[in-house]
């Protein structure tokens, strides 16, 4: 009888650890950049903050339905509870827990030194002005923060938690914020989040290796190798020639025909935060305080939008990884609404309505003119991005049956930026990252906003935004109606709002890819028991 | 040969420092905004980057931080990368040297020994299909020839590596010979593609050469006095039609270095070339000035070493 439950004692047990062993596994990441500085205030690219969302953890992170409006959908960190205290003070409580990977515990003092560097104009211009309205942050213990805000709104706790990773302040506090590209640091650095870095061979690789015990939780992918290659094609080889196991942005169709009846991998759409629009300038770009000759018109605007199939558009480019979005709304934010109405086009209104602005073909020539001027604009977008120039081609052509010329002006990337932030340009073909909170709708849309290109000003949609930016419940319904008012003012062509299409190797279970930080739920994959292939046992622990 | 050494040495390095500051200005005059990666932040924030990286400083304040910046070994900081430009040239450096390298060499090396071969059957049906397959070869844009060889030895025989130089998962403990299978491995395509696209030219500069040499008077002479053919081939034609061959090799030097773009680009292969193109794209400006530093070392390098060679291997050079 003892013997008997010894043995049934012995195998309730040996099955997990066989399980547990048999479903670990490693991962080659293939991007188009290079991660070289993965370090939260110096992060310049995707690369950087796919790296960086593995090192380094926040107090709190984004879920799953990515409103940032409140608190009620963030999943912790490296706090592990926090409170309200007042309209303009939130206190936090670190998970005791949280370890750097040196061995250090994650302080509340790291918090408060990782604010003040990221607040500090100086050193990281974009962290300081995404925390203007962080007040102060201070230590109440070890363990206890306290953040004070400039003023009351609804994102104040996105602000806190979701714009700035921790950094290690018993390792950075030496190094002055001007040399800590160029410290050893950078070179290894070292988080506190469920991957440590191994090592990096500059515009290759970089290696990562899980971190055993972690006290989010143990990653059964113990190894991951973040893989550079500059080149789309040579990316999607490195995957079909066995030696990648995902690979980010696809997004477009004739990339992801390179999959197709693949049997080892599968396509993953992941809503981005990307929007693409043909942005009119409503400024003369010789005489920027005149109106456009042409744009300027809302009529005329609102015909050429009109005179777009965007469904057209959005199939040819993108398959079904696309959606044609309602004003500036990325498929991932969370106030988007359901779609615009007239995404087909009606080549007869657009007619009509530009025939009602003076626009007739006089000469029939098949290019409409009003006073002797052709209906003619320059459309600038950077030549190197398939995607725009594909939709170019696409608008130009659907522009051109209803008597409308454009002329297409691929640019260098560089020299796109320096027409467009000049605001040299009839028409601009761009695609915007959008952050996850809404309020940045306002720099873009608004009569004063910074990167408001096209010089659109509706001063009701200044009063929408304004008003759904302090609204108390978010004000989603408030986000939607200046999402649709900018839609029917037509300040742009609202094209597309595309998916990232993910490659994911098939022996991969429990895929979690997240739209504000692709792979940082890596630590929950696994690969099916049975399925493993030889490189996942390379640096098994 | 000292003295000319020196001299010539001298002139090199004049040219260099001049042709440095020259391409600092001309790289700095390119329309299009540095920080163009940045396009998205809004005006004041951009504005304190512009400082941060002292690009609103005039040019003139930005060439002489530069030089001095030279002096010391510091080339700054990668906008793009954000990290040291000496670092970024340095990682990347021996990826461009062993495959620059590696084609060089068989290029030159081949183009001797085929060259002086075809030479001797000029007009046979050795010379012509030679001549033929590899002319071919130089009218293939070399990115298309490497995503043919990738398409059916990376992707359909799995014989080879698509991409990159390195397999990123062999072990830490690998011994250097499994390191060296694994790199020569991944060297193969990218090499075989160069090699394929550029053996031509100075495979026939060397066949011309050859040819005029074997009709000269010394040679006819080395046959009268009854020296066998192989010989009067190898030591005396051959090798007096070396000048050519040398004045190719020193302009062929930068190709070692910045030469191999679209090949670096379609086999992932982390040299150079692809950086500097990422760089100059990118309007990196310390970056690009340091990929630029480098070219033109090369360039002075390349002609320095060809004019010593012509002198060593040619003694009417000397006189």
């Amino acid at each position: 009888m003892p013997r008997r439950v010894i043995l049934l004692a012995l195998l309730a047990v040996v099955p997990p650890c066989r399980l547990a062993a048999q479903d670990h596994g490693s991962i080659v990441i293939v991007s188009g950049q290079f991660p070289s500085q993965p370090i939260p205030t110096l992060t310049r690219g995707s690369a950087d903050n796919d790296i960086a969302d593995l090192l380094f953890l926040r107090l709190a992170r984004l879920g799953p339905t990515l409103v940032t409006a409140g608190d009620r959908d963030f999943v912790p960190q490296l706090a592990r509870r926090w409170e309200r205290r007042d309209s303009l003070t939130l206190v936090f409580e670190l998970d005791p827990r949280a370890r750097w990977h040196d061995g250090a515990p994650v302080t509340a003092r790291d918090v408060v030194w990782s604010f003040a560097r990221a607040k500090d104009a100086a050193v990281a211009p974009a962290h300081a002005t995404a925390l203007r309205w962080v007040q102060s942050i201070t230590a109440d213990g070890d363990r206890r923060l306290v953040v004070r805000f400039a003023k009351g709104y609804p994102t104040q706790f996105f602000d806190a938690t979701w714009q700035l990773p921790i950094l290690p302040a018993h390792l950075l506090d030496t190094i002055p914020a001007a040399q800590l590209g160029a410290s050893g640091y950078a070179r290894m650095p070292v988080g506190n989040g469920p991957y440590r870095y191994v090592r990096s061979a500059p515009g290759q690789l970089v290696e990562l290796a899980a971190v055993p015990g972690h006290f989010l939780g143990s990653p059964r992918i113990h190894r991951v190798i973040y893989r550079a290659a500059a080149d789309g094609d040579a990316r999607i080889n490195l995957l079909l020639s066995g030696e990648g196991d995902g690979l980010e942005q696809l997004a477009l169709r004739s990339q992801q025909e390179r999959f197709l009846g693949n049997a080892e991998f599968r396509l993953v759409p992941v809503p981005s935060f990307q929007v693409g629009y043909v942005l009119f300038n409503q400024r003369d770009p010789a005489d920027r305080t005149a109106p456009h000759p042409i744009l300027a018109d809302s009529l005329t605007r609102r015909a050429l939008v009109l005179a777009l199939d965007r469904v057209t558009i959005v199939a040819s480019l993108f398959g079904d990884a696309a959606t044609v979005p309602e004003g500036p709304a990325s498929m991932s934010l969370w106030a988007r609404t359901s779609g615009p109405t007239l995404a087909q086009g009606d080549t007869a209104r657009a007619a009509a309505l530009l025939a009602a602005s003076g626009w007739t073909d006089h000469d029939g020539d098949g290019v409409r003119d009003r006073d002797g001027r052709p209906l003619r604009l320059s459309l600038i977008y950077p030549g190197t991005s398939p995607s725009r120039r594909l939709a170019a081609q696409l608008a130009q052509e659907q522009w051109r049956r209803v008597g409308v010329q454009v002329e297409l002006a691929p640019l260098e990337f560089p020299a796109y930026v320096e027409r467009r932030n000049g605001r040299n340009f009839d028409l601009d073909l761009t695609v915007t990252n959008q952050d996850p909170n809404p309020a940045g709708l306002t720099q873009g849309w608004s009569c004063g906003g910074g990167t408001n290109l096209g010089s659109y000003c509706d001063p009701a949609v200044d009063s929408l935004l304004a008003r759904a930016e302090a609204a108390a419940d978010g004000g989603r319904a408030l986000w939607q109606a200046a999402l649709r008012r900018i839609d029917r003012d037509a300040p742009a062509a609202f094209l597309f709002a595309p998916a990232n299409v993910i490659a994911v190797h098939r022996r991969y279970d429990g895929v979690v890819l997240r739209p504000e930080g692709l792979w940082s739920g890596l630590a929950g994959w696994r690969v099916t028991p049975g399925r493993q292939l030889p490189r996942d046992g390379t640096g098994a622990p | 040969m000292t003295r000319w050494l020196v001299r010539r040495a001298a002139q090199g390095a004049l040219t260099w420092a001049a042709a440095v500051v020259a391409l600092f200005l001309v790289v700095r005059l390119l329309p299009g905004d540095p920080l163009a990666a940045a396009s998205e932040l809004p005006p004041e924030t951009r504005d304190a980057l512009y400082r941060l990286y002292g690009l609103d400083q005039p040019l003139l304040t930005q060439l002489a931080h530069f030089l001095s910046g030279l002096l010391r070994g510091d080339l700054g900081l990668s906008l793009v990368h954000g990290r040291p430009v000496t670092e970024l040239l340095g990682a990347h450096l021996p990826a461009t040297l062993l495959l620059g390298g590696a084609v060089l060499v068989a290029d030159f090396v081949l183009a001797y020994w085929l060259g002086t071969r075809l030479a001797a059957r000029a007009g046979g049906f050795e010379d012509r299909w030679t001549l033929r397959i590899l002319l071919t070869g130089h009218a293939l844009p070399p990115f298309w020839l490497g995503l043919i060889l990738v398409w059916v030895f990376a992707l359909g025989l799995r014989w080879l590596p698509a991409g990159g130089i390195s397999d990123p998962l062999l072990a830490s403990d690998a011994s250097w010979i499994a390191r060296t299978v694994d790199v020569g491995r991944h060297l193969v395509l990218p090499w075989i593609t160069l090699l394929l696209t550029g053996l031509v030219v100075p495979l026939r500069h060397h066949r011309e050469a050859v040819l005029e040499t074997l009709d000269a008077d010394w040679v006819r002479s080395a046959r009268a006095r009854g020296v066998p053919e192989s010989a009067v081939l190898r030591r005396h034609a051959a090798r007096a039609a070396l000048g050519p061959l040398i004045v190719l090799l020193g302009l062929w030097m930068p190709m070692l270095l910045t030469g191999a773009v679209l090949v670096e680009t379609t086999f992932a292969w982390p040299g150079l070339g692809w950086l500097m193109a990422e760089a100059v794209g990118g309007r990196d400006f310390p970056l690009a000035t340091g990929c630029i530093l480098l070219g033109a070392a090369a360039v002075v390098g390349g002609n320095l070493l060809s004019d010593l060679l012509q002198r060593l291997v040619d003694p009417r050079v000397r006189v």
